[in-house]
């Protein structure tokens, strides 16, 4: 059986070139590369349909706002860009459990579900303790 | 508005590249925790040794600052640590989750929901934080050129050689 290649790029020039990327971002809107608090806004976004003057009186939320700015349009353009090179290479692929965690853990998706949603909410919360 | 399409622009050119450098996959990551596959570590280590050069000749021509955090052991030390078990058990972080998820890998959105639940819980316990380990070891906006009272082009060229170093080893051993 054929398998098809899924090599992708060296990672030395996939990585130098997203270097590149960085400097560019860094030269023309002083902006530097980051994640998490665009997670925080988000939760902050959501919170604030519930009860918005509680998520107001927040001092977490007054010191990252639950609004869209730069790094959140970043973490979108991730997804995207992700998107973008995985259809147009062909290694795009529906999967609900990784190969090596069902090699490991065999095939429950609920099972990997547990696990994936648990240790992203302990990640998160030491993320953002030791601030990004 | 312009901030906003320059943030989608960036980060789909970079969501791009970790996607062609095979290195948003669970597998992957786990392989690195684990020290059996190096992908991401060569990944990162030339994004840095190519952003460091660059950033610092943006400073020294004035044409760009630093974005320096303070140094908080205590959190530091202490976030470090549980994001890594966390890290552990999800196998993603929080931008490649997203990416991660635009490759087709939907458990990647028990991670999204996790993180932001994750986000919501610090929030309220921050104020706590505040009081206790963010107070602890707090050495302030610390750069390695500052802490050693060198030039940072003592320490870029000495980074950038022991990366490539480590490159070396890891291809001699097929990592």
């Amino acid at each position: 059986m054929k398998v098809k290649s899924d090599d992708g790029w060296s990672p030395y020039v996939a990585g130098a070139l997203s270097g590149v990327v960085l400097i560019l971002s860094v030269w023309i809107t002083g902006k530097f590369f980051g994640a998490s608090t665009t997670f925080v806004r988000s939760a902050g976004m959501v919170e604030r349909v519930f009860n918005a003057q509680r998520v107001a009186a927040m001092e977490y939320f007054v010191r990252e706002l639950p609004q869209i700015d730069w790094q959140w349009m970043f973490v979108l353009g991730i997804f995207l860009g992700s998107l973008i090179s995985a259809v147009t290479s062909g290694s795009f692929r529906v999967q609900a459990v990784p190969d090596t965690w069902e090699r490991r853990f065999g095939p429950s998706r609920a099972k990997r579900a547990a696990v994936a949603f648990i240790g992203a909410v302990v990640a998160m919360f030491g993320a953002r303790l030791a601030d990004g | 508005m312009t901030m906003l399409v320059y943030g989608l622009i960036t980060g789909v050119l970079f969501g791009f590249l970790l996607q062609k450098g095979r290195v948003l996959r669970y597998d992957r990551q786990l392989g690195a925790l684990r020290l059996l596959d190096m992908t991401i570590v060569k990944f990162m280590f030339s994004t840095v040794v190519v952003g460091m050069v660059g950033v610092y000749l943006l400073k020294d021509f004035g044409l760009a600052k630093l974005s320096v955090k303070p140094t908080l052991l205590g959190a530091n030390i202490l976030g470090g640590l549980i994001f890594g078990i966390g890290w552990g058990l999800l196998g993603y972080c929080p931008g490649t989750s997203a990416g991660a998820l635009g490759e087709g890998r939907w458990d990647a959105v028990w991670g999204i929901l996790g993180m932001l639940v994750g986000a919501a819980l610090y929030a309220e316990a921050f104020p706590f934080m505040k009081k206790t380990v963010l107070t602890w070891g707090d050495l302030g906006k610390l750069t390695l050129p500052d802490a050693l009272g060198v030039s940072p082009w003592v320490i870029i060229p000495v980074f950038a050689v022991a990366a490539v170093g480590l490159f070396t080893w890891f291809e001699k051993k097929g990592l």
